[in-house]
Formats: structure tokens, sequence, C-alpha cells
């Protein structure tokens, strides 16, 4: 197939083909405002997130506030005093000032002003000129996000583009494959009248192609992979926590809006995890499982342990043939590191003998006085029996299967689909069970079609559908738990939702069943 | 009371006088606003996190808030800037500990983009949120000075 190189085939998009130009589409704040009205009360509608844990929740798992003091930054600042802060001033080249004085305009200065503002809070010690490509997880177009969009809207009519084209998450529904039904459909619409607007946002500042909308922006398909150590400014825990550790990328943990003020003005404030001291691991954590370890299970227990701390983890080098990390064998990383980034805030990890600050310094990134966390097989029973089940109906059959959160890679599509297909065969069956939603980008599943179109057939015969939206979002929405008893291999929808976490195999079986193993 | 007296940090600074209405516990941002966020009500602000059992359905809006930093979503920069626009958002913010960078962002965006400033004051220290509760008197100075009581 022809292959995406990200950058490559960005850089030959054609700006000047967005050119017709429909004027503010989106809604003035009474507009908004009016748009947010319920229908008869206040009560939390079917659109609202129904989620049971958050990301930085400050929440242990027996439920109590663990009393962390993460500024998500992975920069611990437990011990910033009032005065040394306040007095903090970064450095501005001559070019910055004029940015900020306005002789690029309004839009710009303002952008400016809210990077320096945003880096004296946290100590930047200048701004840094941006490499590769943003990142972006503003993906709901959601009433509340209006302000947000507007200001972007107001760049795009000023004129203002991305330093360069970018990638941005998943969109939060997929009315084809998943939501193709009445009342799914309400509550989607209902819940994001403001998607058109967020996405003809994207489309003019620098993100026009919806077929790479994916959380795994990084993968072969989409390409969005800057060379270790290009400062980046990224929004997205998962991608985050992969590009800063699998790529050796230097990026915040950044909220959303932050990450395309830097993009649109190319810089961004350095500090926390963009600079060798924030990059220092305060954890050792000690892989001594007698097997391969559950991945998800694993992040899970690296994110609670060490909240937004750094660790340097060894002990799994080995799963990772010739030391390397592929497009075959990345998704053992994204597993975990997405678990970390769920169950605690993660924004940075090494592995031993393979991320790429580990290769360049091994050990030498432990800080000083680190701790230690041994990961065995009991606590690895520890933490899976943590993972209750959340079912309403907790006997209840399983209604549909969440492969792939993030978002699936090539290998990972081929590998499930070979499973559940040879599967079903052996068990002289050709769809499954439950519907298994398969979730990736749009340029995978068409990759998929063009390398293996006969497996493709199998799959979408198989009742295995391609969806290219964010299946976690959809187990947020309210009600959700009601309407469908998930499955899923990802450790991420499990923190977020009432999905259930099974291994591999076990899921196989439950698809092909439909039923729970004895 | 006897007035106690506290020095933070002045991130968006501000003269303010009113009631503390006061999280010992870090402050969801996206799970406290759910009701503004998703349900329509631009009236008030009733906090929605029932994991928050000082501040659960008590009215936010205009609110003068304390608490040690905000936990939650990485969208909560928008949920800051979306109360914000509907006019039920904070008039302060106090931290006792640093600031986290979500917050910060959906604060410092909303305040220049916007104009739409809410006094944000952070590292005022332990013992400013072990002392102050709920309903207590606060008054807060331009340079961060935060006195409560």
């Amino acid at each position: 197939m022809d292959r995406r190189d990200f950058i490559k085939v960005s850089s030959s998009l054609a700006w000047g083909a967005v050119v017709f130009s429909p004027g503010t589409l989106f809604l003035r704040s009474d507009e908004a405002i009016a748009a947010m009205a319920p229908a008869a009360s206040a009560q939390v509608p079917d659109f609202a997130s129904a989620m049971l844990t958050s990301d930085m929740l400050g929440l242990g798992p027996d439920g109590k506030p663990t009393g962390q003091k993460a500024t998500f930054t992975g920069a611990s600042k437990a011990n910033a005093k009032a005065d040394e802060a306040a007095k903090h001033q970064m450095v501005l080249t001559a070019e910055e000032q004029a940015m900020l004085d306005g002789e690029k305009g309004e839009e710009v200065a303002k952008l400016m002003k809210i990077l320096v503002l945003f880096g004296n809070t946290f100590g930047a010690e200048k701004l840094v000129d941006l490499g590769g490509a943003p990142h972006s997880n503003l993906y709901p177009g959601a009433p509340y996000l209006n302000s947000m969009i507007k200001m972007l809207d107001e760049c795009a009519e000023a004129g203002l583009k991305s330093y360069a084209p970018y990638t941005v998450n998943p969109r939060p529904y997929d009315v084809y494959n998943v939501q193709n039904n009445t009342k799914e459909m309400e509550i989607v619409y209902d819940g994001y009248p403001l998607q058109k607007e967020l996405d003809w946002v994207h489309a003019r500042l620098g993100s026009p192609d919806l077929n790479i909308r994916s959380c795994a922006c990084y993968i072969e398909e989409i390409g969005n992979a800057p060379e270790p150590g290009t400062y980046v400014a990224w929004a997205e825990s998962s991608a985050v926590n992969y590009g800063n550790s699998a790529l050796g990328i230097r990026t915040n943990r950044n909220g959303a809006g932050i990450d395309l003020i830097c993009a649109l003005a190319g810089k961004a404030p350095l500090f926390g995890l963009m600079t060798d001291e924030g990059r220092m691991a305060t954890w050792l954590v000690d892989v001594k499982t007698s097997k391969e370890p559950d991945w998800g299970a694993l992040g899970t227990a690296i994110g609670r342990k060490v909240v937004e701390d750094v660790p340097f983890i060894v002990g799994i080098d080995t799963y990772f043939e010739g030391g390397e990390i592929t497009e075959d064998n990345l998704h053992l990383l994204k597993a975990m590191g997405s678990a970390t980034a769920a169950s605690g805030a993660v924004g940075l990890y090494h592995v031993e003998n393979l991320t790429p600050d580990a290769k360049d310094k091994g050990r030498k990134l432990l800080a000083e006085g680190y701790e230690t966390y041994v990961y065995d097989d009991a606590e690895e029973q520890k933490i899976i029996s943590t993972f209750d089940n959340l079912w309403p109906e907790k006997d209840g059959d399983p209604t549909a299967a969440f492969i792939g959160c993030p978002h699936n890679t090539y290998h990972e599509m081929l590998k499930w689909g070979k499973l559940v297909t040879e599967a079903l065969e052996k068990a002289g069956k050709e769809e499954a069970a439950i519907p298994v939603y398969m979730f990736c980008a749009n340029v995978v599943r068409n990759r998929l079609i063009e390398e293996h179109g006969e497996l493709a057939g199998k799959m979408r015969r198989a009742n295995m559908l391609a969806t290219p939206m964010c299946g976690v979002t959809w187990a947020g929405t309210k009600g959700f738990s009601d309407r469908v008893r998930g499955v899923t291999n990802s450790a991420k929808t499990r923190n977020y939702s009432t999905i259930r976490y099974f291994p591999d195999q076990t899921l196989v079986d439950i698809i092909v069943t439909g039923k729970m193993p004895a | 009371m006897a007035k106690k007296t506290f020095k933070g940090r002045p991130i968006l600074p501000g003269t303010l006088e009113g009631e503390a209405l006061v999280s010992k516990m870090p402050f969801n941002l996206t799970g406290s606003y759910f009701e503004n966020m998703f349900a329509g009500n631009t009236e008030s602000a009733p906090c929605t996190d029932a994991n928050n059992p000082d501040l659960y359905q008590k009215d936010m809006k205009g609110a003068i808030l304390c608490t040690s930093q905000c936990v939650g979503s990485t969208m909560g920069a928008g949920a800051l800037m979306g109360v914000s626009e509907m006019g039920v958002g904070l008039k302060a913010f106090l931290f006792s500990s640093h600031i986290d960078s979500i917050a910060a962002g959906g604060l410092i965006i909303d305040d220049v983009w916007y104009d739409r400033r809410v006094i944000t004051i952070d590292l005022l220290g332990d013992e400013f949120l072990e002392a102050v509760n709920t309903g207590d008197p606060i008054s807060i100075k331009e340079d961060g000075t935060v006195e409560v009581g």
C-alpha cells in the first residue's frame, strides 16, 4: 500500500486547498448556552460522562485521597515556595518579545501572553522552538468547549496555522459502524453539537484529514513520530506517554488548549518532561514475573504506585526481539504505558535496554534517592484482583467486545483478525456471538483491506467492526453500562468504565461463545 | 475567630472579599461540573463530584474556592472556560499547593483571551488549607496575601 509518512504527506498538503470560507461557524456564547439547555430538568442526561475513575483523580485503589501533589507535568513542585516562584520570569528572545508586543498581530500576541504566563507559572527558563508535528486531544464537539473552539476559530480567521500539519484524537462517535441506531444517535448528536465546528477549526489550522484521526498518532500508517530529542507540545495522555518514552521526544503532559496554542505559536515553555532534569527517574520498577507480564496490569500497577513520577523499568526488554521497538511489538508498550497514564498520570517511563533515553544513558537516569517497586507474580495477581466486576447485572452475559484503546496498530488488527476468525472456524461458526469493535484509524483499516482483503472480509462477516471512533468515550456515556456489558483487552478502558478486562485468549473464548469463562 | 494571614503566589492577581468554599481534598475539575458541562444548567454550579464530601451538591457559582490543587481529565481546562462563559464560574481559586497544569491552562487562557479573570493564587501552604473552613470570611489582596477570619 501507499504507506503514510506523516511529515512527507502533510508537507505536501495544500494549505490553500481549504479555500472556501463560510465564516464563523461555531456558536456565539448565547447560542452555545442555549444549546446546553435541558429539555425539562437539569438532570445529567445520557450523553454525560459516567467515568468511574479518572486519570489523576487523586484517589487510591481504596477510594481514598492519596494526598498527591502532582502538577501533571512530571515535575514535582512539592517544595516550591511562593516568594521564589512569584519572582520567576522566563527570558524571551527579541523575536519572541516582538510577537508578545503585537508585531505579528493581536492573536499571536495573546497566544504569546498565554505561553509566557503559563511558562512562568511552572518555572520555565525559556521558550523553545517546536519541531516534528503537534498532536491534539481536542476531539469532542461538546458545548462546554465552545470558548475553546471559538478561540481557535478566531485564530483560523486571522490566518494562523499550526507550525506543521498535525494529528488529532479520534472523533467521539461513529454513526456508521457503532451508534447506528436511534437511541445512540440521539445521545451523540445531543452531546456533540459542535463537532462540525471543531472539525472545521482543525481543518483550517492544520489537520484536515479525518482518515488519520487517532490517539496512536505515532504508528507507521500515520507517521507522526518525531525524531528522539525533538521538542513538541502534545496532548493526549497515552500519546504523550508513548512519545516521550518510546520515541524519545520531549513534551509535557499538556491539557487541551495549551497544545494548540503552542502549535500556533510554534513554541513551548521549557520545563518538566522537556528537560534533562525532569526526565530523571525517581522509581526503579523491577519486573520479576515468571512469564511475560500482563501489560495492562503492569501499567496499572506502575501508575498507581508512582502517580506522575518517572519510572525506570527493568526486566521487560527481553520481550522485545533484538532489543528494538518495532511496528510488531510497540503495542506492548502502548498497552502498558496507556495504563500508567490512566491509573496514574505518568508522562514518561524508561525501559532498560529498550527506550531511547535508557539506551543512551542507562541507569544514570535514576535520580539520587530513587525508590524501588518490585512487580512479581504475586503483585500481578494482587493488581488483577482489584479489577472488580462493575456490571450492574453481574451475572449477565457479555454483549460487546472492545479491542484497541489506544487505537489498534496494523499488527494488532491482523493478530485479532486471525485469532477470532480461526477460533470461530474451529468452533464451526462464521459469526462471533457478540459484536467485536476494532478501534483503529481509517488508514489502518484500509491497509488491512488492501493487504489482507480475504481476512478483512472474514472479519466483517464475523461481526468484527473496524471503527475510527474513540471507544472509551462511548463507554463513558451515562447509561452505557445499562445498555452494554462490555469486555476489553484495554486496561485504560477498564480504568475509565464498567467494561471488564481480560487476557487475550479469554477474550477470544468469550467472543466465540458469548459466555463468561466458568 | 482570630484572623490568620497567608502569603501565596498571585498567578492571576486581584482584590476580593467574601466567604470561603473549601474542599480539603483535591478538586476534580471535570467531575465537579458535569451538570454545567452536560446537563444544561447555566444558572448555578452544583458540585457533581460524589467523591468529594466537602463540596458535593454545593453551589460553586461565584465562589472563592480553597483547595490543595485540581485533579481530573485533561479536558479540565475546557470545563473551566465553559463555566466561565456561562457566568457560573468561580470568583477566586486559592490553592495550598502548586497549581496543576490543567487548571493553570484553563484559567490563564480564559483570562488572556476573553478577559474573564478568576483571581488565582497558589502556594498558600498546607497550613492555609488546615485553617480555612467553608463559610469563613476571606480577604484577598493584590500581592497574593490571603486573610482568613
